[in-house]
């Protein structure tokens, strides 16, 4: 019985540390060669190796349906590029034009800050790595921040993920609990969009943050906090400190084969601002143009971070999944060399029995 | 002359082709566009595309507010979605208006009825959209 405790342990944490980060696997190897003691039936190892086989193929194929997924994911960001490329080039010509008028929107209204509303973006599954609790530790550290400022806030969670977690700890005020299923659609970043829209503009909240993995490469992603409103006019992205990036020089992520292996690129593109001809008229007034557009940028700002952050959660999942295979193949190398070596041993026993038997008759 | 009209959508480019006039609803009211038109940029309201194809065939199309900016030629409307009239099945937008209708009178509290007006009003430009015909020339 002790032996069978043993095994599921030790599998377990086997899978566990290739689950986690990278520093961790380095450590890794000390179960390889004659580290591992093993003290079973043959029958027990035998079922130990099958049950480890099968883990490594439900792994295996888990990290092949994440790769497939990261390509939609892609699909989806490229096919939004069109789109948020014009947007980002109207805005700027807008800017341009308006930059000398005074304008006063419901957007951009930086007012003195007592809450904060707190956009959480997490996975909707686990079993991929530290994807989801790097998320929620920096939400914490967040909220620890806020809390020393003296501010109020509130969480608006959007993920299976983090509402198990925000509901564990109902000490941290939640506003609402969203979910994303499958490759997030306009409609998801409206949900999102509405809700933090109609916060901002009733003046419950007076700044609202947003939350999520920036997708680096395939197996990094930073979870970073952004300043969702109150929107800077001139269209730019900025975060907690107040850095403004401008908005024209945007990135995209490219998933490509090399040399056979995946590999991520990250392109930057310079979108092309064209000077802006001065004879165009505002059918409307400026401000109700901008109220028109900003929303769009807003809502679009919204579906990329959730795009992004579903590849972060593929990605993670994909190298997750492909360092538990690997350990998965190694336990059962390491189980079936005690497998044979006992087995081994147990002819060899056998053998010795029928000639000390024979000897002795002989004798 | 010919105009270039791109309707684009967070999605997928709903529209990308050449028409010889559209007639768009902005904020401030429907605009007709023509070859030449002055450049101007304007908001969208939530209404009817009408769109005049090469061969003087009419489409329909309908948005869901948006913007749009009109130079050289060139139109660009940006709008969170956009539908175009022949994916719209009649009959199901005749049914949506009825339950719309239906909502609104049973409608209480303030949300409730803003909610509900804005669902029988899309209701409404949505069956506007199919029903539509278009002028003879």
């Amino acid at each position: 019985m002790s032996c069978s405790h043993l095994s599921t342990a030790w599998s377990s944490s086997a899978l566990a540390s290739s689950a986690s980060s990278t520093r961790r696997r380095s450590s890794a190897p000390r179960s390889g060669g004659s580290g591992l003691v093993v003290r079973c039936s043959l029958r027990e190892l035998r079922s130990r190796i099958d049950s480890v086989r099968n883990t490594q193929k439900i792994t295996e194929a888990m990290k092949l349906v994440a790769a497939a997924k990261v390509r939609r994911a892609q699909e989806a960001v490229v096919s939004s590029r069109p789109f948020s490329e014009a947007l980002v080039e109207v805005l700027y010509n807008m800017n341009q034009e308006i930059q000398t008028e005074d304008i006063d929107l419901p957007l951009t209204r930086t007012r003195p800050v007592k809450k904060v509303a707190l956009v959480v973006l997490t996975g909707e599954r686990g079993l991929c790595g530290s994807f989801n609790n790097n998320v929620l530790k920096k939400a914490d550290t967040r909220i620890d921040e806020l809390k020393q400022l003296g501010l109020e806030y509130t969480v608006i969670s959007v993920g299976k993920k983090g509402n198990a977690y925000f509901q564990r700890r109902p000490y941290i005020p939640l506003e609402r609990e969203l979910e994303v299923s499958g490759v997030p659609t306009v409609k998801d970043s409206q949900a999102i969009c509405d809700l933090v829209y109609s916060l901002f503009v009733s003046e419950a909240v007076d700044k609202v943050e947003l939350l999520y993995s920036k997708f680096v490469s395939l197996v990094r992603s930073d979870p970073i906090i952004q300043t969702l409103l109150p929107m800077s006019p001139k269209g730019e992205i900025c975060d907690v400190n107040g850095v403004c990036v401008d908005a024209t020089e945007d990135e995209l992520f490219r998933l490509t084969t090399k040399e056979g292996k995946l590999t991520v690129e990250r392109e930057k593109v310079k979108i092309e601002t064209q000077p802006f001809s001065p004879v165009v008229q505002f059918e409307q007034d400026p401000v109700q143009i901008l109220d028109a557009l900003l929303p769009l940028y807003l809502n679009s700002q919204i579906l990329r971070a959730l795009q992004e952050s579903l590849a972060s959660e593929l990605a993670a999942r994909m190298s997750a999944m492909s360092s538990a295979t690997d350990n998965a193949i190694e336990l059962r190398k390491n189980l079936s060399i005690a497998y044979n070596r006992q087995r081994q041993a147990k002819i060899t026993g056998e053998i010795l029995e029928i000639v000390a038997g024979a000897d002795a008759l002989a004798g | 002359m010919k105009l270039n009209l791109y309707v684009l959508t967070p999605k997928r480019i709903i529209w990308d082709c050449e028409v010889k006039e559209i007639i768009l609803s902005t904020n401030s009211g429907q605009i007709g566009v023509l070859p030449n038109h002055a450049p101007i940029n304007t908001a969208v309201d939530m209404g009817p595309l009408r769109i005049r194809l090469l061969d003087d065939q009419w489409l329909t199309a309908v948005l869901w507010s948006g913007f749009a900016r009109i130079v050289n030629n060139e139109i660009i409307i940006l709008g969170n979605d956009a539908e175009l009239g022949s994916d719209i099945d009649p009959e199901e937008a005749q049914q949506a208006l009825e339950i719309a209708e239906a909502n609104l009178s049973r409608a209480e509290g303030t949300k409730e009825l803003v909610e509900a007006k804005l669902a029988l009003r899309r209701a409404r430009i949505r069956v506007e959209a199919v029903n539509w015909i278009p002028p003879s020339n």
